[in-house]
Protein backbone atom coordinates (compact mmCIF):
# COMPACT_ATOMS: atom_id res chain seq x y z
CA UNK A 1 0.00 0.00 0.00
CA UNK A 2 2.61 2.09 0.64
CA UNK A 3 3.80 1.72 -2.53
CA UNK A 4 0.43 2.68 -4.41
CA UNK A 5 0.12 5.88 -1.75
CA UNK A 6 3.37 6.62 -3.56
CA UNK A 7 2.60 6.55 -7.39
CA UNK A 8 -0.81 8.39 -6.51
CA UNK A 9 1.69 11.58 -5.10
CA UNK A 10 3.94 11.04 -8.37
CA UNK A 11 0.92 10.94 -10.52
CA UNK A 12 -0.62 13.69 -8.85
CA UNK A 13 2.93 15.82 -9.05
CA UNK A 14 3.57 15.03 -12.71
CA UNK A 15 -0.17 15.81 -13.68
CA UNK A 16 -0.38 19.24 -11.65
CA UNK A 17 -2.63 21.44 -10.52
CA UNK A 18 -5.55 20.19 -13.11
CA UNK A 19 -5.16 17.00 -12.14
CA UNK A 20 -8.65 15.10 -10.48
CA UNK A 21 -8.53 12.89 -8.05
CA UNK A 22 -9.95 10.10 -9.84
CA UNK A 23 -7.86 10.40 -12.61
CA UNK A 24 -4.98 9.67 -10.41
CA UNK A 25 -7.05 6.58 -8.54
CA UNK A 26 -7.95 5.23 -11.79
CA UNK A 27 -4.48 5.27 -13.23
CA UNK A 28 -2.93 4.18 -9.77
CA UNK A 29 -4.06 0.62 -10.26
CA UNK A 30 -1.23 0.06 -12.88
CA UNK A 31 0.92 -0.89 -9.98
CA UNK A 32 -0.99 -3.92 -9.03
CA UNK A 33 0.39 -6.62 -10.60
CA UNK A 34 -2.66 -9.22 -10.26
CA UNK A 35 -4.96 -6.23 -12.33
CA UNK A 36 -2.14 -7.08 -14.96
CA UNK A 37 -0.19 -6.09 -17.05
CA UNK A 38 0.75 -2.72 -17.58
CA UNK A 39 2.68 -1.92 -14.84
CA UNK A 40 6.16 -2.49 -15.21
CA UNK A 41 7.37 0.76 -15.66
CA UNK A 42 5.33 2.72 -13.29
CA UNK A 43 7.57 3.47 -10.60
CA UNK A 44 7.54 6.60 -8.82
CA UNK A 45 11.02 7.73 -10.32
CA UNK A 46 9.58 7.24 -14.14
CA UNK A 47 6.44 8.71 -13.04
CA UNK A 48 7.76 12.21 -11.65
CA UNK A 49 10.14 12.32 -14.36
CA UNK A 50 8.78 15.55 -17.36
CA UNK A 51 7.36 14.42 -20.61
CA UNK A 52 9.34 13.02 -23.08
CA UNK A 53 9.92 15.25 -25.92
CA UNK A 54 10.27 15.15 -29.45
CA UNK A 55 12.92 16.44 -31.60
CA UNK A 56 11.98 19.36 -32.37
CA UNK A 57 10.51 19.86 -28.59
CA UNK A 58 6.59 18.70 -29.05
CA UNK A 59 5.27 16.16 -25.95
CA UNK A 60 6.46 12.43 -27.31
CA UNK A 61 3.19 10.07 -28.01
CA UNK A 62 5.69 8.24 -30.22
CA UNK A 63 5.53 4.44 -30.19
CA UNK A 64 3.85 1.55 -30.20
CA UNK A 65 0.62 0.95 -27.86
CA UNK A 66 -2.47 -1.10 -27.00
CA UNK A 67 -5.77 -0.07 -26.00
CA UNK A 68 -7.35 -3.29 -24.61
CA UNK A 69 -9.27 -3.14 -21.67
CA UNK A 70 -11.36 -5.30 -19.03
CA UNK A 71 -13.41 -2.20 -18.28
CA UNK A 72 -16.65 -2.11 -20.11
CA UNK A 73 -17.68 0.76 -22.09
CA UNK A 74 -20.50 1.31 -20.25
CA UNK A 75 -21.12 0.52 -16.28
CA UNK A 76 -23.17 -1.86 -15.44
CA UNK A 77 -27.01 -0.60 -14.55
CA UNK A 78 -26.48 -2.34 -10.42
CA UNK A 79 -23.49 -0.20 -9.50
CA UNK A 80 -25.32 3.15 -10.36
CA UNK A 81 -22.92 5.83 -9.83
CA UNK A 82 -19.64 3.73 -8.30
CA UNK A 83 -17.12 4.76 -10.52
CA UNK A 84 -14.09 2.98 -9.03
CA UNK A 85 -13.80 -0.60 -7.72
CA UNK A 86 -11.69 -0.63 -4.97
CA UNK A 87 -8.42 -2.20 -6.15
CA UNK A 88 -8.95 -5.92 -4.67
CA UNK A 89 -12.41 -5.32 -6.45
CA UNK A 90 -10.89 -4.31 -10.14
CA UNK A 91 -8.52 -7.22 -9.70
CA UNK A 92 -11.23 -9.45 -9.36
CA UNK A 93 -13.14 -8.35 -12.19
CA UNK A 94 -10.24 -7.95 -14.12
CA UNK A 95 -8.98 -11.79 -13.13
CA UNK A 96 -13.10 -13.02 -14.65
CA UNK A 97 -12.79 -10.82 -17.57
CA UNK A 98 -9.50 -12.60 -18.37
CA UNK A 99 -10.18 -15.96 -17.88
CA UNK A 100 -9.82 -18.54 -20.50
CA UNK A 101 -13.47 -18.74 -22.49
CA UNK A 102 -15.86 -21.60 -21.29
CA UNK A 103 -15.85 -24.67 -23.92
CA UNK A 104 -18.68 -24.86 -25.72
CA UNK A 105 -21.13 -27.37 -26.27
CA UNK A 106 -20.93 -29.73 -30.07
CA UNK A 107 -23.74 -28.83 -32.01
CA UNK A 108 -24.58 -25.52 -31.04
CA UNK A 109 -24.25 -22.52 -32.91
CA UNK A 110 -21.83 -21.28 -30.24
CA UNK A 111 -19.55 -24.15 -31.46
CA UNK A 112 -19.15 -23.08 -34.61
CA UNK A 113 -15.64 -21.08 -34.37
CA UNK A 114 -12.20 -21.41 -34.40
CA UNK A 115 -10.22 -21.77 -30.90
CA UNK A 116 -9.54 -18.16 -30.22
CA UNK A 117 -7.17 -19.11 -27.75
CA UNK A 118 -5.02 -21.17 -30.25
CA UNK A 119 -4.96 -18.67 -32.06
CA UNK A 120 -3.53 -15.79 -28.72
CA UNK A 121 -6.80 -13.99 -29.97
CA UNK A 122 -7.81 -13.74 -26.48
CA UNK A 123 -7.83 -10.66 -24.37
CA UNK A 124 -5.55 -12.81 -21.06
CA UNK A 125 -3.21 -12.97 -24.31
CA UNK A 126 -1.84 -9.97 -24.53
CA UNK A 127 -0.57 -6.31 -22.61
CA UNK A 128 -4.33 -5.28 -21.35
CA UNK A 129 -4.21 -1.56 -19.61
CA UNK A 130 -5.07 -1.69 -16.11
CA UNK A 131 -7.78 0.70 -14.83
CA UNK A 132 -10.06 0.56 -11.62
CA UNK A 133 -12.71 2.45 -13.49
CA UNK A 134 -16.32 0.72 -13.49
CA UNK A 135 -16.71 1.62 -17.12
CA UNK A 136 -15.15 3.95 -20.18
CA UNK A 137 -17.91 6.25 -20.12
CA UNK A 138 -16.89 8.81 -17.28
CA UNK A 139 -19.72 11.37 -18.07
CA UNK A 140 -22.63 11.24 -17.75
CA UNK A 141 -21.99 10.31 -14.00
CA UNK A 142 -24.10 7.12 -14.20
CA UNK A 143 -21.24 5.81 -16.58
CA UNK A 144 -23.82 4.89 -19.39
CA UNK A 145 -24.07 6.66 -22.62
CA UNK A 146 -27.28 9.05 -23.07
CA UNK A 147 -30.37 7.90 -24.58
CA UNK A 148 -31.08 8.51 -28.07
CA UNK A 149 -32.96 11.31 -29.67
CA UNK A 150 -36.59 10.40 -31.08
CA UNK A 151 -34.68 11.40 -34.09
CA UNK A 152 -32.26 8.84 -34.28
CA UNK A 153 -34.15 5.89 -33.00
CA UNK A 154 -36.40 6.40 -36.21
CA UNK A 155 -33.65 7.08 -38.74
CA UNK A 156 -31.77 3.79 -37.04
CA UNK A 157 -35.09 2.21 -37.18
CA UNK A 158 -35.42 3.26 -40.94
CA UNK A 159 -31.83 1.36 -41.52
CA UNK A 160 -32.74 -2.11 -39.65
CA UNK A 161 -36.10 -1.69 -41.56
CA UNK A 162 -34.52 -1.01 -45.02
CA UNK A 163 -31.65 -4.08 -44.76
CA UNK A 164 -33.76 -6.84 -43.18
CA UNK A 165 -34.51 -9.49 -45.12
CA UNK A 166 -32.06 -8.29 -47.53
CA UNK A 167 -28.63 -8.63 -45.69
CA UNK A 168 -27.26 -11.30 -48.10
CA UNK A 169 -28.32 -10.22 -51.00
CA UNK A 170 -24.41 -9.03 -52.12
CA UNK A 171 -21.07 -7.69 -51.05
CA UNK A 172 -22.89 -4.07 -50.32
CA UNK A 173 -25.00 -5.44 -48.08
CA UNK A 174 -22.63 -6.72 -45.42
CA UNK A 175 -21.21 -4.77 -43.10
CA UNK A 176 -18.42 -2.74 -43.20
CA UNK A 177 -16.08 -5.20 -41.10
CA UNK A 178 -16.72 -8.16 -43.15
CA UNK A 179 -16.10 -5.67 -46.27
CA UNK A 180 -12.52 -4.69 -44.56
CA UNK A 181 -13.66 -1.49 -45.30
CA UNK A 182 -13.18 -0.45 -41.50
CA UNK A 183 -13.96 -2.00 -37.94
CA UNK A 184 -15.73 -0.33 -35.49
CA UNK A 185 -13.21 0.14 -33.28
CA UNK A 186 -11.33 2.98 -35.50
CA UNK A 187 -13.76 5.77 -34.63
CA UNK A 188 -13.16 8.61 -33.71
CA UNK A 189 -12.68 7.83 -31.00
CA UNK A 190 -11.03 4.43 -31.11
CA UNK A 191 -12.08 1.99 -29.39
CA UNK A 192 -10.67 -1.69 -28.32
CA UNK A 193 -10.40 -3.96 -31.04
CA UNK A 194 -11.27 -6.78 -29.20
CA UNK A 195 -8.03 -8.62 -30.68
CA UNK A 196 -4.77 -7.11 -31.88
CA UNK A 197 -5.88 -3.97 -30.59
CA UNK A 198 -2.77 -2.56 -31.35
CA UNK A 199 -1.67 1.12 -32.69
CA UNK A 200 1.13 2.97 -33.33
CA UNK A 201 1.90 6.84 -33.03
CA UNK A 202 4.43 9.17 -35.21
CA UNK A 203 5.04 12.46 -34.95
CA UNK A 204 6.36 14.95 -37.41
CA UNK A 205 6.20 18.82 -37.28
CA UNK A 206 3.09 19.85 -38.06
CA UNK A 207 1.47 16.42 -37.91
CA UNK A 208 0.89 13.28 -35.51
CA UNK A 209 0.53 9.87 -37.84
CA UNK A 210 -1.69 7.04 -35.28
CA UNK A 211 -1.89 3.25 -37.37
CA UNK A 212 -4.14 0.96 -35.92
CA UNK A 213 -3.70 -2.26 -36.50
CA UNK A 214 -7.03 -2.94 -37.11
CA UNK A 215 -7.70 -2.57 -39.58
CA UNK A 216 -5.63 -0.67 -41.78
CA UNK A 217 -6.06 2.89 -41.55
CA UNK A 218 -3.78 5.12 -41.00
CA UNK A 219 -5.07 8.97 -39.11
CA UNK A 220 -3.42 11.66 -40.62
CA UNK A 221 -3.32 14.28 -38.31
CA UNK A 222 -1.83 17.89 -39.43
CA UNK A 223 -1.15 20.24 -35.82
CA UNK A 224 -0.58 23.14 -37.75
CA UNK A 225 -3.43 25.40 -37.11
CA UNK A 226 -5.09 24.05 -40.38
CA UNK A 227 -9.01 24.36 -40.74
CA UNK A 228 -11.37 21.55 -41.27
CA UNK A 229 -12.08 20.45 -44.74
CA UNK A 230 -15.18 22.18 -46.49
CA UNK A 231 -17.96 20.41 -45.07
CA UNK A 232 -18.95 19.23 -48.45
CA UNK A 233 -16.33 16.57 -48.42
CA UNK A 234 -17.19 13.68 -46.00
CA UNK A 235 -14.70 10.98 -45.02
CA UNK A 236 -14.99 7.63 -43.25
CA UNK A 237 -13.12 8.89 -40.13
CA UNK A 238 -13.79 11.91 -40.29
CA UNK A 239 -11.20 15.18 -41.11
CA UNK A 240 -8.99 15.41 -37.82
CA UNK A 241 -7.04 18.57 -36.63
CA UNK A 242 -4.80 18.97 -33.56
CA UNK A 243 -3.49 21.31 -31.14
CA UNK A 244 -1.37 21.32 -28.81
CA UNK A 245 -2.79 22.29 -25.08
CA UNK A 246 0.69 22.34 -22.88
CA UNK A 247 1.73 18.59 -23.21
CA UNK A 248 -1.92 17.18 -23.80
CA UNK A 249 -2.66 16.87 -28.11
CA UNK A 250 -6.19 17.76 -28.50
CA UNK A 251 -8.14 16.53 -31.80
CA UNK A 252 -10.77 17.88 -33.13
CA UNK A 253 -13.10 15.72 -35.72
CA UNK A 254 -15.61 16.54 -37.86
CA UNK A 255 -17.11 15.77 -41.61
CA UNK A 256 -18.12 12.42 -40.56
CA UNK A 257 -20.09 10.07 -43.45
CA UNK A 258 -23.38 9.04 -42.87
CA UNK A 259 -22.20 5.53 -43.52
CA UNK A 260 -19.59 5.10 -41.03
CA UNK A 261 -22.01 5.10 -37.61
CA UNK A 262 -20.23 5.23 -34.48
CA UNK A 263 -23.13 3.55 -32.18
CA UNK A 264 -25.86 4.89 -34.44
CA UNK A 265 -24.56 8.38 -34.83
CA UNK A 266 -25.26 10.58 -37.74
CA UNK A 267 -22.88 12.55 -40.19
CA UNK A 268 -22.96 15.47 -37.72
CA UNK A 269 -20.79 13.44 -35.31
CA UNK A 270 -18.14 15.54 -33.66
CA UNK A 271 -15.36 14.08 -31.77
CA UNK A 272 -12.61 15.83 -29.49
CA UNK A 273 -9.97 13.41 -28.58
CA UNK A 274 -7.16 14.36 -25.78
CA UNK A 275 -3.83 12.33 -25.61
CA UNK A 276 -1.74 13.04 -22.63
CA UNK A 277 1.25 10.82 -21.77
CA UNK A 278 0.99 10.40 -18.04
CA UNK A 279 4.10 8.47 -17.05
CA UNK A 280 6.36 6.50 -19.82
CA UNK A 281 4.60 3.88 -20.05
CA UNK A 282 0.96 5.03 -20.52
CA UNK A 283 -0.90 7.47 -22.36
CA UNK A 284 -4.50 8.87 -21.01
CA UNK A 285 -6.43 8.68 -24.26
CA UNK A 286 -9.78 10.70 -23.52
CA UNK A 287 -12.74 11.63 -25.57
CA UNK A 288 -15.82 13.62 -25.89
CA UNK A 289 -18.81 12.70 -28.46
CA UNK A 290 -21.49 15.03 -29.33
CA UNK A 291 -24.52 14.59 -31.59
CA UNK A 292 -27.38 15.95 -31.38
CA UNK A 293 -28.88 14.38 -33.41
CA UNK A 294 -28.33 11.05 -31.94
CA UNK A 295 -28.11 11.64 -28.17
CA UNK A 296 -29.85 14.12 -25.80
CA UNK A 297 -26.64 15.35 -24.71
CA UNK A 298 -22.95 14.52 -25.22
CA UNK A 299 -21.06 12.39 -23.33
CA UNK A 300 -17.25 11.53 -22.52
CA UNK A 301 -15.04 8.24 -21.94
CA UNK A 302 -11.60 7.80 -21.31
CA UNK A 303 -9.09 4.65 -22.09
CA UNK A 304 -5.71 3.97 -20.92
CA UNK A 305 -3.39 3.09 -23.17
CA UNK A 306 -0.48 0.81 -22.78
CA UNK A 307 2.99 0.88 -24.09
CA UNK A 308 3.87 -2.30 -25.94
CA UNK A 309 6.31 -4.12 -28.53
CA UNK A 310 6.42 -3.37 -31.67
CA UNK A 311 5.61 -3.59 -34.40
CA UNK A 312 2.56 -3.33 -35.71
CA UNK A 313 1.65 -5.67 -38.02
CA UNK A 314 0.03 -5.11 -41.44
CA UNK A 315 -3.67 -6.54 -41.85
CA UNK A 316 -4.34 -6.05 -45.27
CA UNK A 317 -7.69 -7.47 -44.70
CA UNK A 318 -8.81 -7.22 -48.77
CA UNK A 319 -5.97 -9.50 -49.69
CA UNK A 320 -6.92 -12.74 -48.25
CA UNK A 321 -10.94 -11.90 -47.51
CA UNK A 322 -12.30 -14.95 -48.50
CA UNK A 323 -15.06 -14.68 -45.80
CA UNK A 324 -16.94 -12.46 -47.95
CA UNK A 325 -17.31 -14.92 -50.95
CA UNK A 326 -18.16 -18.09 -48.52
CA UNK A 327 -20.93 -16.29 -46.34
CA UNK A 328 -22.40 -15.47 -50.09
CA UNK A 329 -21.69 -19.03 -50.99
CA UNK A 330 -23.57 -20.18 -47.97
CA UNK A 331 -26.57 -17.69 -47.82
CA UNK A 332 -26.75 -18.89 -51.48
CA UNK A 333 -27.32 -22.60 -50.24
CA UNK A 334 -29.72 -21.88 -47.33
CA UNK A 335 -32.06 -20.24 -50.11
CA UNK A 336 -31.72 -23.27 -52.37
CA UNK A 337 -32.28 -25.68 -49.22
CA UNK A 338 -35.49 -23.49 -48.18
CA UNK A 339 -36.29 -23.52 -51.85
CA UNK A 340 -36.12 -27.62 -51.72
CA UNK A 341 -38.28 -27.47 -48.68
CA UNK A 342 -40.81 -25.76 -50.45
CA UNK A 343 -40.90 -27.95 -53.48
CA UNK A 344 -41.09 -30.82 -51.25
CA UNK A 345 -44.36 -30.17 -49.59
CA UNK B 1 -27.21 -16.01 -32.70
CA UNK B 2 -26.19 -12.75 -33.94
CA UNK B 3 -27.99 -11.85 -37.27
CA UNK B 4 -26.52 -8.72 -39.05
CA UNK B 5 -29.97 -6.77 -39.02
CA UNK B 6 -29.43 -3.32 -39.65
CA UNK B 7 -25.70 -4.10 -39.67
CA UNK B 8 -25.24 -2.66 -43.40
CA UNK B 9 -24.10 0.96 -42.54
CA UNK B 10 -23.13 0.15 -38.76
CA UNK B 11 -20.63 -0.60 -36.53
CA UNK B 12 -20.10 -2.28 -33.65
CA UNK B 13 -18.56 -0.27 -31.12
CA UNK B 14 -17.01 -3.16 -28.58
CA UNK B 15 -15.04 -6.12 -29.96
CA UNK B 16 -15.58 -7.11 -32.70
CA UNK B 17 -15.09 -10.93 -32.08
CA UNK B 18 -14.68 -12.28 -35.58
CA UNK B 19 -14.47 -10.89 -39.06
CA UNK B 20 -17.99 -12.34 -39.79
CA UNK B 21 -20.98 -14.51 -39.20
CA UNK B 22 -19.44 -17.73 -38.80
CA UNK B 23 -23.09 -19.52 -38.51
CA UNK B 24 -23.60 -17.73 -42.22
CA UNK B 25 -20.67 -19.90 -43.23
CA UNK B 26 -20.34 -23.28 -41.74
CA UNK B 27 -23.02 -25.80 -41.00
CA UNK B 28 -23.51 -26.64 -37.42
CA UNK B 29 -25.34 -29.78 -38.69
CA UNK B 30 -22.14 -30.89 -40.12
CA UNK B 31 -19.57 -31.43 -37.51
CA UNK B 32 -16.39 -32.65 -39.43
CA UNK B 33 -13.17 -34.69 -38.00
CA UNK B 34 -10.29 -34.68 -40.72
CA UNK B 35 -7.12 -36.06 -40.25
CA UNK B 36 -4.69 -35.29 -42.79
CA UNK B 37 -1.54 -33.51 -44.00
CA UNK B 38 -0.67 -30.00 -44.62
CA UNK B 39 -0.15 -28.79 -48.15
CA UNK B 40 -0.17 -25.06 -47.50
CA UNK B 41 -0.42 -22.34 -45.07
CA UNK B 42 -2.03 -19.21 -45.62
CA UNK B 43 -0.91 -16.61 -43.35
CA UNK B 44 -3.35 -14.38 -44.90
CA UNK B 45 -6.33 -11.98 -43.12
CA UNK B 46 -8.82 -11.40 -41.79
CA UNK B 47 -8.82 -15.05 -41.44
CA UNK B 48 -5.31 -17.60 -41.96
CA UNK B 49 -5.81 -20.46 -44.18
CA UNK B 50 -4.53 -24.09 -43.38
CA UNK B 51 -5.05 -26.50 -46.60
CA UNK B 52 -4.66 -29.91 -45.82
CA UNK B 53 -4.94 -33.19 -47.99
CA UNK B 54 -6.96 -35.63 -46.48
CA UNK B 55 -7.28 -39.41 -47.59
CA UNK B 56 -11.05 -40.57 -48.07
CA UNK B 57 -11.98 -44.42 -46.52
CA UNK B 58 -12.15 -44.96 -50.83
CA UNK B 59 -8.12 -44.20 -51.02
CA UNK B 60 -9.11 -40.85 -52.76
CA UNK B 61 -7.71 -37.72 -51.67
CA UNK B 62 -9.65 -34.65 -50.71
CA UNK B 63 -7.50 -31.36 -50.26
CA UNK B 64 -9.44 -29.11 -47.87
CA UNK B 65 -9.34 -25.87 -46.82
CA UNK B 66 -9.61 -24.85 -42.84
CA UNK B 67 -10.44 -21.53 -41.54
CA UNK B 68 -9.06 -20.17 -38.51
CA UNK B 69 -7.92 -16.52 -36.47
CA UNK B 70 -6.27 -13.67 -37.05
CA UNK B 71 -1.98 -14.07 -38.15
CA UNK B 72 -1.23 -11.36 -36.58
CA UNK B 73 -1.22 -12.91 -32.90
CA UNK B 74 0.76 -16.14 -34.27
CA UNK B 75 3.35 -13.65 -35.03
CA UNK B 76 3.41 -12.20 -32.12
CA UNK B 77 3.96 -15.61 -30.06
CA UNK B 78 6.85 -16.18 -32.34
CA UNK B 79 5.39 -18.64 -35.20
CA UNK B 80 6.28 -17.86 -38.44
CA UNK B 81 5.49 -19.61 -41.84
CA UNK B 82 7.82 -22.24 -41.12
CA UNK B 83 5.91 -23.52 -37.86
CA UNK B 84 3.82 -25.61 -40.30
CA UNK B 85 5.26 -26.98 -43.33
CA UNK B 86 3.67 -28.78 -45.56
CA UNK B 87 3.74 -32.35 -44.66
CA UNK B 88 3.06 -31.93 -41.13
CA UNK B 89 0.29 -34.28 -40.23
CA UNK B 90 -2.69 -32.42 -38.57
CA UNK B 91 -6.54 -33.07 -36.75
CA UNK B 92 -9.14 -30.89 -37.75
CA UNK B 93 -12.42 -30.51 -35.77
CA UNK B 94 -14.83 -28.10 -37.07
CA UNK B 95 -17.77 -27.15 -39.19
CA UNK B 96 -17.80 -28.20 -43.13
CA UNK B 97 -19.08 -24.93 -45.39
CA UNK B 98 -22.71 -24.37 -45.70
CA UNK B 99 -22.48 -24.63 -49.25
CA UNK B 100 -20.49 -28.34 -49.32
CA UNK B 101 -17.64 -27.36 -50.49
CA UNK B 102 -14.45 -28.65 -48.97
CA UNK B 103 -13.70 -26.16 -46.28
CA UNK B 104 -14.54 -25.92 -42.33
CA UNK B 105 -13.56 -23.98 -39.67
CA UNK B 106 -10.56 -25.02 -37.67
CA UNK B 107 -13.04 -25.27 -34.30
CA UNK B 108 -9.50 -27.33 -32.50
CA UNK B 109 -6.72 -27.67 -34.15
CA UNK B 110 -4.21 -30.45 -32.96
CA UNK B 111 -1.00 -32.91 -33.82
CA UNK B 112 -2.24 -36.51 -33.75
CA UNK B 113 -0.25 -37.19 -30.62
CA UNK B 114 -3.23 -34.65 -29.19
CA UNK B 115 -1.00 -32.07 -28.82
CA UNK B 116 -2.42 -28.74 -29.70
CA UNK B 117 -1.54 -27.33 -32.86
CA UNK B 118 -0.67 -23.29 -32.16
CA UNK B 119 -0.49 -22.46 -27.84
CA UNK B 120 -1.31 -19.15 -27.19
CA UNK B 121 0.32 -18.01 -23.83
CA UNK B 122 -0.77 -19.49 -20.49
CA UNK B 123 -2.84 -16.50 -18.72
CA UNK B 124 -1.35 -17.50 -15.60
CA UNK B 125 2.29 -17.36 -16.27
CA UNK B 126 1.37 -14.01 -18.08
CA UNK B 127 -0.06 -12.98 -15.27
CA UNK B 128 3.33 -13.63 -12.89
CA UNK B 129 5.00 -12.83 -15.59
CA UNK B 130 4.42 -8.95 -16.80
Amino acid sequence: MVHRNRIILTVFAFLGAGACLAEAQSLAVVAKPAAKPAAKAATSEAAASPAPRTADGQPDLQGYWTNSTVTPLERPKDLGEKAFFTPQEAAEYAKKQLATAAPTGPGTYADVHYNMAQFGLEKNQSKVAASIRTSLVVDPPDGRIPPMTPEARSRNAERAAKSKGHEFDGPENRGLAERCIMWGNEGPPMMPAGYNSNLEIVQGPGYVAILQEMIHDARIIPTDGSPHLPSTVRQWLGDSRGHWEGDTLVVDTTNFTDKSAFRGSSENLHVVERFRRVNPDTILYQFTVDDPSTWTRSWSAEIPMTKIDGPVYEYACHEGNYGMANNLSGARADEKKAEQKQGAK
Amino acid sequence: MIKFLGAVLFLAALPVWAHHSFAAEFDVTKPVKLQGTVTKMEWINPHSWIHIDVKNPDGTVTNWMIEGGSPNSLLRRGFTKHSLEPGTEIVVEGYQAKDGAYRANGRDLTFPDGKKLFIGTNPDEKLSEK
